[in-house]
């Protein structure tokens, strides 16, 4: 209960930090617009290869990348916090470090969720991606099941830059060009060596966007998105013993309020 | 010139103590592999030399946008501009420099996209160097050019991050980084006619085939155009954004 109480906390933190960043016509013509711009370069590579079903599988992997950029700036947000200087105060109270940083981010959550409905539903059907109402409907929780789990992987992701804040962009930034290249986005998993397909097994986007390929294709979602639950969940316990090794650390060499290295 | 000097020397010490400036030069090779993917899952071998031209162009807009799009912002935030605006050197050849600097390091991205390339295992001939060379030139200059306008205008926006943000992709879609403006509607036309990059990309692209290049004098002077229209709304803008600044009091953040 008082886990809930402190990430409820730490949401309103959040929605505060994404009123000041964005204004509806903000979100709606700078960054709904960037997205649908990202979402189609890649789409057009499908034209650029005269293959509509590369078309598809372009606009759909480059949509679930979409949230996975958007959920990647957590690495920032996370920053913020320790920018402000507040961390000194978050370590010595009683309250969760995870359930602060897990609740911080969290407006990306919902906004990469908009984004990528928009882009699949509203932009797909021009590139026959085509949705019944029944696979419309049942697009949203898959997709809201791919940005949490994507989520808690970023959250360690925004644990380890906590450390490391000048790189925070870099790390971000990186990690989504290596998701989008061997997650299956843009080609299959399989076009990579082996070792490469079961390291990102381990990586939630990669079973999200699965289930959300099996959903426009008529098929089940179902085991993608179990997938995706339970290696969230791993990355939320490592999320939750990184952040503990950062207090720790910085409670017994100081660095914890000036740890800007 | 003393000036512009200066403005390179101090943006080289900039960039050595701030490796996030530069962040497109670490994402460039990944991208340069997701695209070498792409073409060769599609057995598309001649379409190679988009996949590696795309991310050079991509990291040389991006880093202007990000980092020179900065440049007069980050001097208000550390409160120096009062400072820059009041000594007798004047600010235009001082912003030249640092833009110059910025732009030339973002030309490594094309280095790191071809090296991955032949990680990939993959030649990638140049039959036409010399305008290889020119065109690679002039997007540089375009870009230096139309960085100068960025960091005017960010100066006046609310949030430049917003904008920031979504100036990449858009303009990566009208400047046919790696899909040709050709294939787009007939309708975007007058628009990437406008987008420098448009020009650039279709140069650099055709330097790169073994057929001629066609009406190079006639679509390199477009390019230069847009550099020259870049470079004097550049100007115009950091005097009018520095009197502004000025009248309103506004040259520091409170």
């Amino acid at each position: 209960m008082h886990w809930i109480r402190v990430f409820a906390a730490s949401t309103v933190n959040a929605a505060a930090d994404f009123a000041a960043t964005y204004t509806w016509r903000t979100w709606t013509f700078a960054w709904l617009s960037r997205i649908i711009a990202q979402v189609l370069f890649f789409t057009l590579i499908g034209t650029l290869l005269g293959s509509p079903d590369k078309q598809r599988f372009l606009l759909i992997g480059a949509t679930v990348m979409a949230i996975v950029a958007e959920v990647l700036f957590t690495c920032a947000s996370s920053t913020w916090e320790r920018r402000a200087g507040t961390l000194p105060l978050l370590v010595a109270s009683p309250g969760d470090l995870l359930a602060v940083f897990a609740g911080r981010s969290i407006q990306w959550v919902p906004s990469s969720v908009a984004t990528s409905s928009v882009c699949l539903l509203v932009v797909g059907p021009f590139f026959g991606v085509h949705w019944t109402w029944g696979t419309a409907l049942a697009l949203v929780p898959v997709l809201v099941v791919t940005a949490v789990t994507t989520y808690c992987f970023a959250l360690v992701a925004g644990a380890f830059v906590l450390n490391a804040m000048d790189i925070r962009n870099i790390v971000a930034n990186v990690l989504g060009a290596l998701m989008t290249a061997f997650c299956g986005a843009v080609v299959p998993v399989s076009y990579w060596p082996g070792w490469v397909g079961q390291v990102v097994t381990l990586l939630p986007t990669t079973h999200g966007l699965r289930a959300v390929r099996a959903l426009a294709d008529g098929g089940n979602p179902v085991g993608g998105c179990v997938a995706a639950l339970l290696t969230g969940v791993l990355w939320l316990v490592v999320a939750r013993l990184v952040l503990h090794r950062l207090a720790e650390h910085g409670r017994r060499d100081g660095t914890i309020e000036f740890g800007d290295s | 010139m003393r000036t512009v000097l200066t403005g390179c020397w101090y943006q080289l010490l900039v960039l050595r103590r701030s490796p996030a400036d530069l962040m497109a030069l670490f994402v460039a090779p990944v991208n340069t592999a997701v695209f070498l993917a792409i073409v060769r899952h599609a057995d598309r071998p001649d379409l190679v030399g988009h996949a590696v031209l795309a991310p050079g162009l991509m990291a040389l807009w991006a880093i202007a946008l990000i980092t020179c799009g900065e440049l007069i912002d980050a001097e208000r935030f550390g409160g120096t501009l009062e400072a820059l605006v009041a000594v007798p050197a004047r600010m235009l050849p001082l912003l030249t420099g640092r833009v110059v600097v910025v732009t030339t390091a973002s030309l490594f991205a094309f280095a790191e996209s071809w090296l991955v390339a032949v990680l990939f295992g993959l030649r990638v001939p140049i039959p036409h160097p010399a305008i290889f060379v020119i065109s690679m030139l002039g997007t540089a200059l375009a870009m230096a050019c139309w960085a100068g306008v960025m960091a005017s205008v960010f100066v006046l926006a609310r949030s430049a991050r917003i904008f920031q943000n979504a100036l990449g992709f858009p303009f990566f879609v009208l400047g046919g980084v790696l899909v040709p403006v050709a294939m787009l509607p007939d309708w975007v036309r007058p628009l990437t006619n406008v987008v420098f990059l448009s020009w650039s990309s279709d140069l650099l692209r055709d330097a790169l085939k073994t057929a001629p290049v066609q009406d190079f004098a006639g679509r390199l002077t477009a390019l230069l155009g847009l550099a020259a229209v870049g470079a004097g709304l550049g100007a115009y803008l950091l005097s009018a954004v520095l009197k502004r600044v000025r009248s309103l009091g506004t040259l520091t953040y409170a």
